[in-house]
């Protein structure tokens, strides 16, 4: 996939930057963690 | 630009997963499920084929019938079909090729001599990939999920940031000060050998600066954090990253295949993986070929893996200064500014979930990789098919075959606590339970008296129920990043990384996957 076909992110990710990223990835992460602890 | 495509895929996909957990539902499913022995994962099926099958289908009609207006909806609404078509792979190699393939491996294995599918590790990882890669290289990755096809490695890092989870902190204190002295050991030597060997091979400072990072610390994003500190174009970063991903795809299939062929266990494997092979993504799908059935080796890839990207910030400062030096009139960097711009913040999300996991939250706060030491009445209660209470001490039959061999054991400790479950009929504290596990690794006693210690390690580790759960998530956005990831190496990226990168990040490569390996091999002791 070539980078030009996208106008943000780049080739790895639909993210504006790696910072992005990993702060969905965090976000996401905690939200799947508070819902384990309520619901298992 | 818009990204949405009118299509009607994610309709068609949404459908058949609906449709494919209904008919599990319904048990219409049950003859194929039990030839290819899936039964365990009929829970799984339904739920998943529902979820997703129910997202394609609302993404797959908005997809369809609204009209695609350019903006932030747009943007990230049109990632789904993307992830639908990622998961569609999924469920197939997992629920269908993975099983299919065990089940052609056992058949053939009187044959051949030997299991091809368990040698050549074609699990769900692998062919994951494998399916990732024949996709986007022989029928090309479809326009309308290009976009969500680029959220595999949000995947990744959220399975990253979850494995943090399966930890504790005595956990770490075991393995801690090992992976650190390796790891440092093995990234600035890497490291240092990139720089040297780029310098004599008349590569650009920008290339080998960018290169030694990728190589050293933790493949693309380690890759991506240095560039700017050595100024490096965006060829070159393509560069590293291609020949990372190039080297990591051999050691993926290779490190497996030599692990099970040098009988290493699962601590052995995960610490060799975690410390040789260059991008975090196939380190875990090396650990998880090595032991698809069970995360140990995961864990503890992931914990060397972890440990090496936090050299990372080292690794800024003294490619900054090396750059400078190299660089003539090159202009100074604010390294302070780097180091805490790029530091990735996935990793700080893993050690807040260790450290959540550290409290108690999730399981009993001893817990050791998820399962924890219980041998109340209670917890030495289980029950059989008809919902009777069982006990889970041991029985006459099983002392007997104790009694039987207890005067091979000759190790004190080992001989005291043989003597205590005897007496007790049940493991009394987790060093007893651990000092056992030394015998039955050991082979000291014959099998039948193995089976019952392993039978009363059993009655007494118990698997917390949310880690259990857990593993499941991870397991799944490790497939989902992974599958992605196949899809992201194209023919072209791979033809990428050739020439001066190429030979010098595979000399480094091959010397720190073998000398982490002799050093493993020799350091690491088994304990699982």
């Amino acid at each position: 996939m070539a980078e030009d076909k996208f106008d943000r992110g780049s080739a790895l990710t639909v993210f504006k930057s790696d910072r992005h990223e990993d702060i969905m990835a965090l976000v996401l992460s905690l939200v799947i963690a508070l819902l384990v602890y309520v619901f298992i | 630009m818009v990204y949405t495509r009118r299509t009607v895929w994610p309709l068609v996909f949404g459908i058949i997963m609906v449709a494919y957990a209904y008919l599990v539902q319904s048990g219409a499913m049950g003859p194929v499920i039990k030839f290819l022995g899936t039964a365990r994962s009929a829970d799984e099926m339904r739920i998943l084929g529902y979820c997703f099958g129910a997202v394609g289908i609302v993404a797959g009609l908005w997809q369809l019938l609204a009209p695609p207006k350019e903006g932030e909806g747009d943007y990230y609404l049109s990632t789904v079909g993307g992830v639908i078509f990622i998961m569609m792979v999924a469920f197939v190699v997992k629920w269908g090729l993975d099983p299919l393939m065990a089940q052609w491996g056992r058949a053939a294995q009187p044959t051949l001599g030997f299991n091809f599918a368990s040698v050549m590790n074609l699990n769900y990882v692998v062919m994951g990939i494998i399916a990732g890669i024949i996709i986007v290289n022989v029928f090309k990755v479809p326009a309308w999920a290009e976009n969500g096809v680029r959220l595999s490695r949000l995947g990744l890092k959220t399975g990253v940031i979850l494995l943090g989870a399966l930890y504790s902190l005595a956990e770490l204190a075991h393995l801690g000060r090992l992976s650190i002295v390796l790891i440092g050991v093995f990234v600035l030597g890497s490291v240092g050998v990139v720089l040297w060997l780029g310098v004599r091979r008349n590569m650009p400072n920008s290339m080998t600066g960018v290169l030694a990072a990728g190589v050293g610390v933790c493949g693309v994003s380690a890759a991506v954090a240095v560039a700017p500190v050595v100024k490096a174009k965006s060829t070159e970063i393509a560069y590293t990253i291609g020949t990372i991903l190039l080297f990591g795809v051999i050691c993926m299939f290779l490190f497996p295949i030599v692990g099970k062929a040098m009988g290493m266990g699962f601590i052995q494997f995960g610490a060799w993986a975690g410390t040789g092979i260059l991008n975090s993504a196939q380190v875990a799908g090396a650990a998880l070929a090595f032991q698809p059935t069970g995360i140990e080796t995961l864990k503890v890839a992931e914990i060397f893996n972890i440990t090496r990207v936090l050299f990372l910030p080292i690794i800024v400062l003294w490619l900054a200064v090396w750059y400078v030096k190299r660089e003539e009139g090159a202009e100074k960097v604010d390294l302070v500014q780097v180091v805490v711009g790029k530091f990735p913040i996935f990793v700080l999300g893993f050690i807040l979930m260790f450290a959540l996991s550290s409290t108690g939250i999730f399981a009993p706060a001893q817990h050791y990789q998820g399962s924890y030491f219980d041998n109340s009445d209670k917890a030495m209660t289980t029950k059989d098919k008809e919902g009777k209470p069982v006990s889970t001490l041991l029985g006459d039959k099983d002392l007997a075959a104790l009694k039987a061999e207890a005067d091979k054991v000759q190790r004190q400790d080992q001989k005291a606590a043989l003597q205590r479950l005897i007496e007790n009929k049940k493991l009394m504290s987790i060093d007893d339970d651990d000092t056992l596990r030394g015998v039955v690794n050991a082979k000291i006693m014959g099998k039948a008296a193995n089976d019952v210690l392993t039978k009363a390690h059993r009655a007494v580790r118990h698997t917390a129920k949310k880690i259990a759960m857990f593993r499941d998530l991870i397991a799944w956005f490790f497939t989902f990043g992974l599958v992605g990831l196949g899809m992201q190496i194209t023919m072209s990226s791979i033809k990428q990384a050739g020439g001066q990168p190429l030979v010098v990040g595979s000399i480094v490569g091959v010397i720190k996957a073998i000398g982490s390996l002799i050093v493993v091999w020799l350091l690491v002791a088994e304990t699982i």
